[in-house]
């Protein structure tokens, strides 16, 4: 993906795209918004704890889990791209914007679980590392102890989050500013666009799209 | 040959001794200067070869000497070798009033009227026992060696010994003395302990102002040396000089069990160079076994004795009783050897088995889930939007748990 950019340049999909497929409205989410309905209390209380836990260790961090049976038209990565920019956790506090979120997104109809991140989140743990922390989940998910699956993956992205912490001390503002902003680690780059820019075909802007939407709707 | 030839002059010239008298005959050389002829190859010892006195009473030879005188012929010159004169040989051999023996032939003579020869050397005695003779053997006897003065004494003593055997008077074999001083640099260089070895005669003694402790010292002050002063054929009289550091850190018992072991090996053999040689070498194998001991008694010998090849060797059934006695410790047998193998095995074992729980607790450690510390708090920016996501630019990492799948 390229920072910056409005939409997805192969499929074209962008927050236009989620907010027709989603909605534009703002939701309320639970911390834990259990919409299958797949964890026991013990669960749900425990998960609780964990969550505490982290938010008392990482106060700017937002950790939020959403657990449904998604329609087969939408994806747990729109879900969770939507989740974010147009949902409103409850009872997490003004220092805690969606944008240091961490949403555990899982769908039981496709048996696929995923991690979205703000853009903050984003910058202080990698693909590798949340990846890393899904596997760690999977003996857990395969036995269908969700509750535990989530608290690990939770943990795990903590740990992760506390490394990022502890490199982030020693280093000066500049460096810092360099780090977070993917100077130093731009693997999610893609290289600069091969064409002349007068053949690329702009992309429409939300509000054209808006309007086809509407045409077609 | 000389008496074959007057018999045939006799037998050939019965008659005519006018001109027989004018023959020009050989003289027969005087008794001393002939010497003795004894039976070939040393077969017997002197005192059973034949001597004159047998010789005279040889009957054949006053016969003939009987026959030549009523021939009229007249032997000119001295009698044979071993032969009295003729007329004196019958008076001696046949006493008067007695009457002449069995004929007796050439060989070993017994007493005078003894019928067997053999029979005449063991006498019966009244008590049915019998008496016999000790049997003579003949000792070759070494000139005597001159005392050991002036520049004889210095080339034992006036300087420090170059080679390991000290031996100017050549009183060993050159072979010996070679494989002597060849086993002695052997051991020279599988050994702290030098060995250096004096050989002198039987009946030279070390001059008076010779202090043989002193020389050593003076000498080997630096390394561990052991003189050793032989006599020749008289291991007896052997001396043995340590240095006094070594001689110290030990009881003297030690050292005279290793100068009795010598001389007992000593002992063994009869002739001077391998009694220097079964010597060198039980003295080489008693300084291994005093090096062994010295590393028991004192540990500050051990750099001197881990410097010597040998001192890895096991022990022997063979070992010197001396130090079984003394030090039984340092004998290895077996059941030390096989209780080693078994603590080496469960230290190897055990520190296998250290060292994987120290990877397990590291990994456990590492793996663990729970968070501590204080809250952390992170730098905030700014950062670009894309995809028109107020708080999220679609960053996503997904995975697929159901069964045969992998991640997304």
């Amino acid at each position: 993906m390229d920072h910056e950019a409005a939409s997805c340049y192969s499929c074209g999909y962008s927050e236009v795209e989620a907010a027709i497929t989603c909605g534009a409205n703002q939701v309320m989410l639970n911390r834990v918004h259990d919409a299958a309905h797949c964890l026991r209390k013990q669960e749900r209380d425990e998960l609780a704890e964990t969550l505490d836990f982290l938010e008392a260790k990482f106060p700017q961090m937002l950790f939020c889990a959403y657990l449904g049976t998604l329609p087969g038209n939408l994806k747990i990565s729109e879900l969770g791209f939507w989740l974010l920019n147009h949902g409103q956790v409850r009872g997490a506090e003004f220092a805690r914007p969606n944008e240091n979120g961490i949403l555990v997104v899982m769908d039981l109809n496709t048996k696929q679980i995923g991690i979205s991140m703000g853009y903050f989140a984003e910058t202080l743990i990698t693909e590798e590392d949340a990846y890393r922390a899904l596997n760690a989940a999977r003996p857990n998910l395969i036995n269908a102890e969700y509750g535990e699956a989530i608290e690990r993956i939770f943990l795990k992205l903590g740990k992760v989050l506390d490394k990022q912490g502890r490199k982030l001390r020693k280093l000066t503002r500049e460096q810092i500013h360099a780090t977070l902003t993917g100077q130093y680690k731009n693997v999610l780059d893609l290289p600069p666009h091969l064409s002349p820019n007068q053949f690329l075909k702009n992309p429409p802007s939300p509000d054209e799209r808006l309007g086809e939407h509407r045409k077609t709707a | 040959m000389k008496r074959i030839a007057a018999l045939t002059l006799a037998v050939a010239m019965p008659t005519g001794s006018s001109w027989a008298a004018g023959i020009d005959l050989p003289q027969w050389e005087s008794a001393e200067e002939s010497g003795a002829y004894y039976l070939g190859g040393g077969l017997w010892p002197k005192s059973l070869i034949p001597d004159a006195t047998a010789a005279a009473a040889e009957p054949g030879s006053s016969a003939v000497a009987d026959v030549l005188a009523a021939a009229g012929i007249e032997l000119v010159g001295p009698p044979a070798p071993g032969r009295p004169l003729p007329g004196a040989s019958v008076a001696a051999a046949t006493a008067p009033g007695e009457t002449a023996g069995p004929p007796q032939f050439f060989g070993p003579a017994g007493e005078p009227g003894a019928s067997d020869p053999s029979l005449q050397r063991v006498k019966e005695n009244p008590d049915g026992t019998f008496d016999i003779p000790e049997e003579v053997v003949e000792v070759e006897a070494y000139e005597p060696l001159p005392p050991l003065e002036g520049d004889l004494a210095d080339l034992y003593f006036a300087h420090a010994p170059v080679e390991y055997l000290v031996d100017p008077q050549r009183l060993l074999t050159e072979q010996k003395s070679n494989d002597i001083m060849r086993f002695l640099e052997f051991h020279a260089d599988e050994s702290k302990f030098r060995i250096y070895v004096m050989v002198v005669g039987d009946n030279q003694k070390v001059p008076e102002g010779v202090d043989l402790q002193a020389l050593h010292k003076k000498w080997f002050s630096e390394e561990p040396t052991v003189l050793m002063l032989y006599y020749r054929e008289k291991p007896e009289l052997t001396e043995m000089v340590f240095n006094d550091e070594v001689r110290n850190s030990l009881p003297k018992s030690v050292f005279d069990r290793i100068l009795q072991n010598c001389l007992r090996e000593g002992a063994v053999a009869d002739l001077a160079p391998d009694q220097v040689e079964k010597m060198a070498i039980e003295l080489s194998i008693q300084l291994y076994w005093l090096s062994r001991l010295m590393e028991k008694e004192n540990p500050d010998h051990q750099s001197l004795v881990a410097a010597s090849s040998v001192h890895e060797m096991m022990a022997s059934e063979d070992a010197p009783e001396l130090l079984r006695e003394y030090a039984p410790g340092i004998f290895i047998d077996e059941t030390s050897k096989m209780l080693s193998f078994v603590l080496t095995f469960v230290v190897i074992l055990g520190g296998l088995a250290m060292i994987g729980l120290i990877g397990w607790i590291v990994m456990w450690w590492r793996g663990r889930e729970s968070l501590s510390g204080e809250p952390l708090l992170f730098p905030e920016f700014r950062l670009p939007r894309r995809l028109g996501g107020e708080f999220s630019g679609g960053g996503f990492v997904g995975m697929s748990f159901e069964l045969n799948e992998g991640a997304s």
